[in-house]
């Protein structure tokens, strides 16, 4: 079973995101905010995250950059499902996918459960 | 056209910006909720679908109460306005949503204040906008408890009146830093808010049409924000 750590912000999406990968397999853990999903996957060694860039407080992104200067988590695949357009990133794309571990990125207002639990799906496949 | 329109027409940009950011969360909440319930084949659940909409209109109609307001004060009526009743019918307005995010919503009107002269529905809309934005951000704040206190105090400059956690998330300079923000970012109050604190942008147009600031504010040992009231000296020695 696939442990996953959702990061979400908003308690209703966080909610519907929970059943949805949980029905999927998932054992799905959630984190509202960076500092606490740092904490929560230092307990849970998770196999993967889910994770919204607009967080309050610390950043998504901030939360990327200190998950990957621990040498254990360099490695655990990251997909990112935010209200942030993939656009606005331009060039640093690439630094999102090659250097921070992105493997996939949902922009969360047109992508569905469905889409959601495919990508999900997909990384935890090609783990086996 | 003049320059006080041209300045009302940017204002109100800016503040459309800031809501139809807003209104992609409750959007996609609905979106989902409705694809949920169609995969798991379980009834949908059309009480939350029913708040979160409500919750929806009630932000667009309050940008636009705010806009109007600015573009035409002569619309202000001003009234004797008791602030508990205010904040008593604030409560019920949002006691829905609030449950929905599984936030308590407390009730602190103790103390006799008097009435104060004010636009009733602005001033209700404003507090309505601030705590909608308020219940949404608490859960992904990380405070102890899932509380908001609507309270009123006496200050020295009048009466006080708005929301407040057990959490100190905002300063004044990240409120006015914010404001200017509001155009650029996509989260200008990142201390208090993970979306673009429409609601909190809403309140403040509103109570700037009516003359009032919206201010950090404490009451008790509860942080919050709020708009102090001047009293009225002449509905003083009426009352």
């Amino acid at each position: 079973m696939t442990k996953l750590l959702l990061i979400e912000p908003d308690r209703m999406l966080a909610s519907i995101y929970f059943d949805a990968l949980s029905a999927a397999g998932c054992e799905v853990i959630y984190a509202a905010g960076a500092q606490l999903a740092i904490l929560v996957a230092d307990q849970i060694q998770p196999d993967l995250i889910v994770l919204e860039l607009q967080l309050i407080e610390h950043s998504g992104i901030e939360f990327l950059y200190e998950l990957r200067s621990y040498a254990d988590w360099q490695k655990v695949p990251v997909i990112i499902n935010s209200v942030v357009p993939p656009r606005e990133f331009n060039n640093s794309y690439k630094l999102l996918k090659k250097e921070l571990g992105v493997v996939d990125y949902l922009y969360k207002p047109s992508s569905t459960l469905k889409t959601l639990v495919a990508a999900v799906n997909k990384v935890s496949l090609s783990k086996v | 056209m003049g320059t006080q329109e041209q300045t009302f027409q940017i204002l109100s940009q800016e503040l459309l910006l800031v809501v139809a950011e807003e209104l992609k969360l409750p959007f996609m909440q609905i979106a989902r909720l409705a694809e949920q319930a169609e995969l798991s084949g379980q009834k949908l659940n059309t009480a939350l679908i029913e708040s979160t909409a409500d919750s929806a209109l009630k932000l667009i109609d309050n940008y636009i109460l705010g806009v109007r307001l600015s573009l035409s004060p002569e619309r202000l009526g001003l009234e004797n306005v008791s602030v508990s009743s205010v904040l008593y019918d604030t409560r019920e307005e949002l006691y829905s949503y609030a449950k929905n995010y599984g936030v308590d919503l407390d009730l602190n009107i103790a103390g006799k204040y008097g009435p104060v002269s004010a636009n009733k529905k602005g001033l209700e809309a404003a507090l309505v906008s601030l705590g909608a934005a308020l219940i949404e951000a608490l859960p992904a704040i990380g405070t102890c408890q899932l509380r908001l206190k609507l309270a009123t105090h006496r200050s020295r400059y009048g009466i006080v009146a708005g929301v407040y956690a057990d959490t100190k998330q905002v300063s004044l300079s990240a409120l006015q830093a914010g404001r200017k923000l509001s155009i650029s970012s996509r989260q200008p109050l990142v201390n208090l808010s993970h979306s673009s604190g429409a609601g909190i942008f809403v309140a403040d147009s509103i109570l700037k049409a009516m003359n009032l600031n919206l201010t950090v504010s404490r009451h008790d040992k509860w942080y919050g924000i709020a708009t102090i009231l001047p009293l009225s000296q002449q509905l003083q020695l009426i009352t």
